[in-house]
């Protein structure tokens, strides 16, 4: 038979044990335990609980008297009311927040914007004006490819007018660049597509064979296709080598 | 007193709000609980009064802290414990010295040697009591205060071990070892009685 060690005698003792019935029948059967475990009951019991002696009435006040001076008034909360607003405090403050960023960012772009003008360099406005010549040139060798080669089509359903009045504003911008830059022979040249575009634009719906080559006569649009397709070959040409190259136009 | 029909909770929320003569009310309620605990754990009177300011100084200055997660009397009861406990830590080096006097073998056997020779009741309860309170003394302030919490405020080992913060196993060794000493000095006493 296993005795119980001393610390499982104290666990009985004190009713802390976890099978309080097994170990009472085991202190019943082993005489060994039994009387350790006597021994450990009669020391326990035998120490005594001392009993306070009393305090008098005053005791609190004594007590209260010689802590007084330690003890800080504690000071009242602050209004509660900023409980109740702290909600309005947080969106107060998120309004803020977007309102910051809000400003921050149109100020952000203001800066920016002119650092792009800025950045764009001579060179760069020079190929822009070069697609944009190209386009447009490219177009107008098609309209005028169109109009020499009309013959027995249904006039009506090609878009001679409304392209040429598209065209007649890009030409002009273009013409008047080629003032600025005081190239006669450019400017001579879109002068006359000008005047072409002008009367395809304000020509009847109705644009019969005969007013087609009333057209190419007093235009010589034979003439004018070829200076149009010589300027844009300038513009196409190997000193320009960052021009995209012109996916329009009909070989002739 | 104002406070006298008031709860604790409210006597504390009132504390709070800066109605300091309001704790007299809290003192007067727990008084009676620390100055006993106290008293059993220092083992004396003085120690006591000492360790009873001490808890009702810091009970005041933690009271904010109070989160009311076991009643204000258990919140008592454990500072009581604590404060005590650091009041015969303070006072044990010079128990120390007398322990030492005490277990003296030689002075030991003619103690024994009285003993037997007085058959009177009395005689024995006395000697008890004496040898208590030298085995006492001879117990760390922790298993001094983990013993008193056991056997004579029978406490729980849960309960002594969230008294002095600490795990209940080793609040249980504690109290074993206090055992221990006890028997050591106090079984002597029954030998051929």
């Amino acid at each position: 038979m296993k005795h119980l060690e001393e610390a499982e005698l104290v666990e009985h003792y004190y009713e802390e044990s976890a099978n309080m019935g097994e170990r009472e029948l085991h202190l019943k059967a082993c005489p060994v335990c039994g009387q350790r475990y006597a021994e450990l009951c009669r020391v326990l019991q035998a120490v005594a609980t001392p009993t306070p002696p009393a305090r008098s009435k005053d005791y609190v006040e004594q007590v209260w008297q010689s802590i007084d001076a330690f003890l800080p008034v504690y000071e009242k909360p602050k209004r509660s009311w900023i409980r109740y607003y702290r909600p309005l405090g947080w969106a107060a403050a998120c309004l803020l927040l977007v309102a910051v960023a809000f400003v921050a960012g149109r100020r952000w772009e203001r800066k920016q914007a002119p650092s792009v003008a800025v950045a764009v360099d001579p060179q760069a406005r020079q190929r822009v004006v070069i697609v944009f010549l190209g386009n447009h040139l490219d177009r107008s060798e098609q309209l005028l490819v169109q109009l020499n080669h009309a013959e027995g089509h249904d006039l009506s359903a090609l878009p001679l007018r409304s392209e040429a009045r598209e065209l007649l504003a890009s030409n002009r911008l273009v013409r008047q660049s080629a003032i600025e830059a005081g190239d006669l022979n450019v400017e001579a040249s879109l002068d006359r597509l000008e005047r072409l575009l002008m009367e395809l634009a304000n020509e009847p719906d109705s644009l019969t064979e005969a007013d087609l080559n009333r057209l190419r006569q007093e235009m010589n649009t034979d003439s004018l296709l070829f200076d149009i397709r010589v300027l844009r070959s300038r513009v196409q040409s190997p000193e320009q080598p960052s021009a995209p190259k012109a996916t329009k136009g009909v070989p002739i | 007193m104002r406070w006298m029909e008031e709860s604790d909770d409210s006597i504390r929320r009132a504390i709070l709000s800066g109605e300091k003569e309001a704790y007299k009310v809290l003192m007067a309620r727990y008084t009676p609980i620390v100055f006993r605990v106290a008293y059993r754990i220092t083992g004396n009177e003085s120690d006591a009064e000492e360790a009873v300011q001490e808890v009702f100084l810091r009970g005041y200055q933690s009271l904010a802290a109070f989160q009311g997660r076991s009643s204000m009397g258990t919140w008592f009861y454990r500072i009581a414990a604590n404060c005590a406990l650091e009041v015969v830590g303070k006072r044990r080096p010079e128990a120390q010295s007398r322990i030492a006097e005490e277990n003296d073998p030689e002075q030991s056997e003619v103690q024994l040697a009285d003993i037997k020779a007085g058959p009177d009741r009395l005689l024995l309860s006395r000697e008890i009591e004496a040898r208590q309170q030298a085995a006492m003394s001879e117990l760390t302030p922790t298993e001094r205060t983990a013993f008193v919490l056991r056997h004579m405020e029978d406490r729980t080992t849960e309960e002594i071990a969230a008294a002095l913060n600490i795990a209940p196993n080793a609040a249980k060794q504690a109290v074993f070892r206090a055992v221990q000493k006890l028997r050591r000095q106090l079984a002597p006493l029954w030998i051929n009685t």
